[in-house]
């Protein structure tokens, strides 16, 4: 396996007497789309700031791409395309000019980035908008907007910090896709922050949740979610349309089930392995429809509530 | 290097349409002209000669330097006081500093670009102010008054800079650009008008007036002699309060350079003094002035040098903080 493209050893930074990161220990594999979670004030920004140079870490060391983010702050930043907390774009310029002026500073020759930003106008569906003042665009414009300048570079790996901040559901929507398709079609390393779960639950492939500092789990959501069910036990939550009382004797009768509970209209099974196949050919055996049956994977919510409430 | 030429030429294409500067330009252009064509009559009814004086005269009671004094700080403050913490407020330089170009550039970039901007502003007045007088008068500076123009460019043109400097740092400074326009404000008052009250205030405490002010006829030597050298010390104790004041610094040898004796710049920023040596080039020699005008220069370009050193290395250790 290649090395990590985001490597961090023991990054801290400490803002006077409030440790913003502490002792940060990560590391994110090429291709990725990692999600940091965590609530307001956990450091998901001040370690997105120390990825990309803008804040030097007060201890500790972390490479992109192999270079030092603080030896080699400027290589990071060709590398790297962000979109950092309140970026702006000049709001008295259009759409256009705004990415001429950043693919100048990137040091890209005029001609080739007037094809490189009429191509990233497409990617972030703005072309009709091209030539609007961005004083104009809504949340979600200038965000797709931001990504497109950040990724003026051909940045290997984009950062973004809240990318669906304060930005409609369907402004949401087309973020999270263009996120998707640049992962996929680029091969384009993600790292988001965000504290919207069920957004990162779309395409997050690992995420890491944070705490004041620390990182207190990092891993897929999936096996998040079975260490949570290791420890709680799996539940089986089923609605059937009749309840016969010698059902709930039978599934109770299943080796490997704990306990039936009968709540409103729904039992729940808890078991200590999967019996989901010997219930519902039991539930059929006495005659009963299932109208719904689920195992419950452990929503992100949960686990996030998990690693955060403890 | 190519990220400072990109931020200079946006700077530059940005102060150009920098509507306050542009207003405030308006009004010093035309006043300028008003003065050099009044001025420029005013010569030719009266017989003078020496073409420097359209830069000194005006029979409005303005003169090019006077109005540089006043209106010159406004100039570069309204290009530079908001240069630092707008973009930082509205998110653009967080944006432009995750690019690859080293921080400096930035703040380097937005000078040059004022400068160059105040220097064309400078330069641009007074060849037009030239192009006006020289048709009514029927005669064009000598070489050494050319010199001299020069000379009051440069001289003009670093004042300008130093205020462009002063209003770069409030920029750095402070995070709220309505706070650091107050300081830019606060500033100019302090140093164009306040410090000339205060120097009066001060003369007064120090070499207080006799209720006799006129001599009378039957004075004695000793009574003279003593109303001289009071009338000395006030002026010493006055210029150097005033001469904390890069006004007062640049009106002396803006004046000293055009040949003309002090004088032309009082608290109330619009006396206006007549060229001394109204006798012609002859008597007028630019490297005097300039030798003797030569603390002067320095003393306003360690001024900018300090403002925008201090300025640097705040920028420079600038962090962007999670909270913007």
């Amino acid at each position: 396996m290649s090395e990590p493209i985001i490597i961090t050893k023991a990054l801290t930074k400490v803002y006077g007497k409030k440790v913003a990161v502490d002792h940060l220990t990560m590391s994110v594999e090429e291709g990725e789309i990692f999600g940091l979670l965590g609530p307001n004030g956990a450091g998901k920004t001040t370690t997105l700031l120390m990825l990309l140079g803008l804040t030097v870490p007060t201890s500790g060391t972390a490479t992109v791409c192999g270079y030092d983010v603080v030896k080699n702050s400027r290589d990071v930043r060709k590398v790297v395309g962000a979109l950092p907390e309140f970026a702006g774009l000049y709001e008295d310029m259009t759409a256009r000019e705004n990415l001429l002026y950043i693919a100048a500073l990137n040091g890209i020759p005029k001609r080739s980035a007037e094809e490189r930003i009429m191509a990233l106008l497409e990617t972030v569906d703005l072309v009709s908008e091209s030539d609007t003042k961005v004083g104009k665009f809504s949340r979600g414009m200038r965000q797709r907007l931001g990504i497109a300048q950040a990724l003026i570079k051909d940045p290997r790996v984009l950062l973004l910090d809240e990318p669906t901040i304060g930005v409609d559901p369907r402004g949401t929507k087309e973020i999270r896709e263009l996120i998707l398709r640049l992962n996929r079609e680029r091969k384009l390393t993600v790292i988001t922050s965000s504290h919207l779960l069920y957004e990162v639950q779309q395409f997050c492939t690992r995420v890491g949740i944070m705490r004041q500092g620390k990182m207190v789990a990092m891993d897929t959501i999936d096996n998040l979610s079975k260490n949570i069910s290791e420890k709680e036990g799996m539940r089986l939550e089923i609605k059937v349309d009749r309840m016969p009382p010698e059902l709930k004797m039978d599934i109770e009768g299943i080796p490997g089930v704990v306990s039936v509970d009968l709540i409103s209209d729904r039992i729940f099974v808890q078991m200590v392995r999967d019996v989901s196949g010997e219930v519902s050919k039991s539930i059929t055996r006495h005659g009963c429809n299932i109208l719904l049956m689920r195992s419950n994977e452990h929503p992100l919510e949960e686990i996030f509530m998990k690693y955060y409430g403890e | 290097m190519s990220g400072m030429f990109v931020i200079f030429r946006k700077e530059l294409a940005d102060n150009f349409v920098n509507k306050r500067f542009l207003m405030i330009f308006a009004l010093t252009l035309f006043l300028s002209i008003a003065s050099a064509y009044q001025g420029a009559n005013s010569m030719r009814e009266s017989q003078l000669t020496n073409f420097l004086a359209i830069f000194t005269t005006g029979t409005s009671g303005t003169s090019f330097i006077s109005l540089m004094v006043l209106f010159g700080p406004l100039l570069g403050l309204t290009i530079s006081f908001d240069a630092i913490n707008r973009e930082r407020k509205s998110g653009t330089l967080s944006t432009v500093l995750t690019q690859p170009i080293f921080r400096d550039s930035i703040i380097n970039g937005k000078f040059l670009a004022g400068a160059a901007t105040l220097s064309a502003a400078i330069l641009g007045t007074m060849a037009i102010m030239m192009g006006i007088s020289i048709p009514l008068l029927g005669f064009g500076p000598t070489a050494e008054q050319l010199m001299a123009i020069l000379s009051l460019a440069a001289l003009t043109i670093l004042y300008l800079c130093f205020w462009f400097g002063i209003g770069l740092l409030f920029s750095v400074l402070s995070r709220e650009p309505s706070t650091s326009i107050l300081a830019s404000i606060g500033a100019w008052v302090t140093f164009s008008i306040l410090i000339f009250i205060i120097s009066g205030f001060v003369v007064d405490l120090v070499a207080p007036l006799p209720y006799r002010v006129v001599v009378p006829t039957n004075a004695t030597a000793s009574m003279i002699t003593y109303e001289r050298t009071l009338m000395e010390t006030r002026n010493v104790v006055s210029n150097m309060i005033s001469s904390i004041s890069p006004a007062y610094l640049y009106s002396e040898a803006a004046l000293t350079i055009m040949g003309s004796t002090g004088g032309a710049f009082s608290f109330t920023g619009f006396r206006v003094s007549m060229p001394t040596r109204i006798g012609g080039p002859s008597t007028f020699n630019i490297a005097e002035a300039l030798s003797s005008t030569w603390p002067h220069f320095t003393v306003l370009a360690i001024c900018l040098v300090v403002c925008f050193v201090v300025a640097y290395i705040r920028f420079l250790r600038y962090e962007i903080r999670p909270g913007g």
